[in-house]
């Protein structure tokens, strides 16, 4: 259950697992490697972010509560300006340029979700 | 990067900044529709226009019945060049206002003017309905700036603190973030009006479904009206172009005066969309405009449009009887009407110009901001300036 944990955060792959390299349990890392391929090419933190929706409205920008603290004139919908935030529109759209802020990313992994529960468009998702 | 101020639709932030380079824009904090609208400027051909305006002012003069006509993308000080330009032409002045913004503008709902600014909004707004109108697809900045997601002086959770709600004939982008989604039949919008108002007034009215919303759902919706202390109704083109804007706007000014008879606070505010809309409203007399019939009925043989693509926007018998005018266009370059004028002169925008005021969609005035940019077109006060001097050139 543990390994399991670990896999879902993605802190280990299935190739971590010793006994699932051999060959009688080919077929169960098949699987295995099939279900854990979203999360390998999502961020670090599962955000995954699709310029094309964007309409750079800004809602991530102010609801992000790291944003809010990193440059709090956002928390009142003003525009990021710094580059200390998370998120920034940049020529239009939402930009992550700080991902590392995140309170998603390791070690912290908060389930945190607000940036894409405010995202009218859906160009926000988090795996 | 320079701070500017967008032109790109009736919020006119301000709290933006670009960069221009050759031909290469970066901007931040700017909208999708804010940036695309900048670069568009910025890609603009740098022209002569002094023949054309020979030519321009010709077709003017010689007009039996000249309609001057666009202007909601346009500063405060150009609408009045406008004005005077019209005065010395016997040319009619209208607006694309009066595709229904000038009409909501006129109704009783607005007697007193608007009662607040946005800002007020974002710090005292508890209850927010978008009624016939979708921010996520109009006024992308709307919700993060003023209504739904930022803090303010009563509202220190942001979002949080609010109740959010969206009254649509269909299923918006930001019903994403409503807690009350209301889908009714187009049309419908007084006879929901009329329950809401009996519900609100203790007539216990809803029992099933109500013009197919749960009835449930309509009980939670009026409850959050009756615990707001500040709600506010921002109602858009989904009231006002249904053909039926009369009715609808009564319904909403009789449910605010309920609102405000329980001691609560309670405002209408419009979505207009077009950057300068109220600054023209503002300008323009409060005479009845019937310039549309006119156009229709083909009274007029000339017309000068300013700033504004009509031909893509007007209902389609006028826009086939302006199709058939003599047209002038003088305003940013691309477009139907653009391309179907006899002269077209093209000129720069205000976002880039940094020159002029233009009125927010809640009358509030904003500046535009001098920054570096090219600035080699005339920009659209020039040019009418310059028309009302070789106008005067050729009556002395």
């Amino acid at each position: 259950m543990a390994f399991a944990t670990k896999l879902a955060l993605g802190d280990v792959s299935p190739d971590d697992c010793p006994p699932l390299l051999e060959p009688e349990f080919k077929k169960n890392l098949d699987k295995i490697r099939e279900m854990v391929a979203p999360l390998l090419s999502a961020e670090a933190t599962g955000i995954k972010l699709d310029e094309d929706k964007c309409t750079g409205c800004n809602n991530c920008v102010v609801v992000c509560p790291v944003d809010v603290a990193a440059e709090p004139p956002t928390s009142e919908g003003r525009a990021a300006m710094s580059t200390d935030t998370v998120f920034r529109i940049e020529n239009g759209v939402s930009k992550i340029i700080n991902l590392e802020k995140c309170r998603r990313f390791p070690p912290d992994r908060l389930n945190c979700r607000v940036c894409e529960q405010y995202c009218c468009t859906d160009a926000i998702e988090i795996w | 990067m320079d701070d500017v101020v967008c032109s790109g639709c009736s919020l006119l932030c301000d709290d933006v900044s670009a960069e221009v380079s050759g031909k290469s824009v970066s901007s931040l904090g700017l909208c999708k529709l804010g940036h695309t609208h900048l670069e568009k400027v910025v890609m603009l051909k740098s022209e002569s226009i002094e023949k054309k305006l020979e030519k321009a002012v010709d077709i003017l003069l010689n007009a039996k019945n000249l309609l001057i006509y666009g202007w909601t993308h346009t500063t405060d000080e150009e609408v009045q060049e406008g004005l005077k330009l019209a005065e010395m032409t016997n040319g009619h002045f209208s607006s694309s206002t009066n595709l229904g913004p000038w009409q909501a503008m006129l109704h009783s709902i607005h007697s007193e003017g608007l009662a607040i600014d946005l800002e007020y909004v974002r710090n005292n707004g508890e209850f927010i309905i978008y009624w016939g109108s979708d921010p996520s697809e109009s006024l992308h900045r709307h919700s993060s700036r003023f209504a739904v997601l930022p803090r303010g002086q009563k509202i220190p959770e942001g979002v949080e603190s609010r109740t959010i709600g969206v009254v649509d004939v269909r299923k918006t982008e930001t019903m994403k973030m409503a807690n009350h989604r209301l889908i009714i039949p187009a049309g419908a919008d007084a006879e929901l009006l009329d329950v809401i108002l009996s519900e609100l007034e203790g007539k216990s009215v809803v029992k099933d479904k109500v013009l197919g919303i749960p009835g449930s759902e309509l009980i939670g919706f009026v409850n959050g009206l009756r615990k707001s202390d500040c709600t506010v109704i921002f109602y858009g083109s989904g009231v006002i172009n249904s053909g039926k804007y009369d009715s609808n706007l009564s319904g909403i000014s009789k449910l605010i005066k309920a609102i405000r008879k329980t001691g609560k606070e309670a405002y209408a505010l419009p979505m207009f969309v077009e950057p300068n809309t109220m600054g023209v409203i503002k300008a323009i007399s409060q005479e009845e405009d019937d310039a549309l019939q006119r156009m229709a009925s083909g009274e007029f043989d000339v017309a000068l449009i300013v700033s504004d693509d009509v031909l893509a926007n007007l209902p389609n018998i006028a826009a086939k009887a302006l199709a058939r005018m003599q047209t002038v266009y003088v305003g940013l370059s691309g477009g139907f009407t653009d391309t179907k004028a006899k002269v077209s002169i093209h000129t720069n925008d205000p976002i880039t110009a940094g020159l002029g005021t233009m009125t927010r969609v809640d009358m509030k005035e904003i500046s535009f901001k001098k920054w570096k940019t090219r600035k080699e077109h005339s920009t659209i006060r020039d040019v009418l300036l310059k028309m009302q001097d070789i106008i005067r050139g050729k009556k002395a």
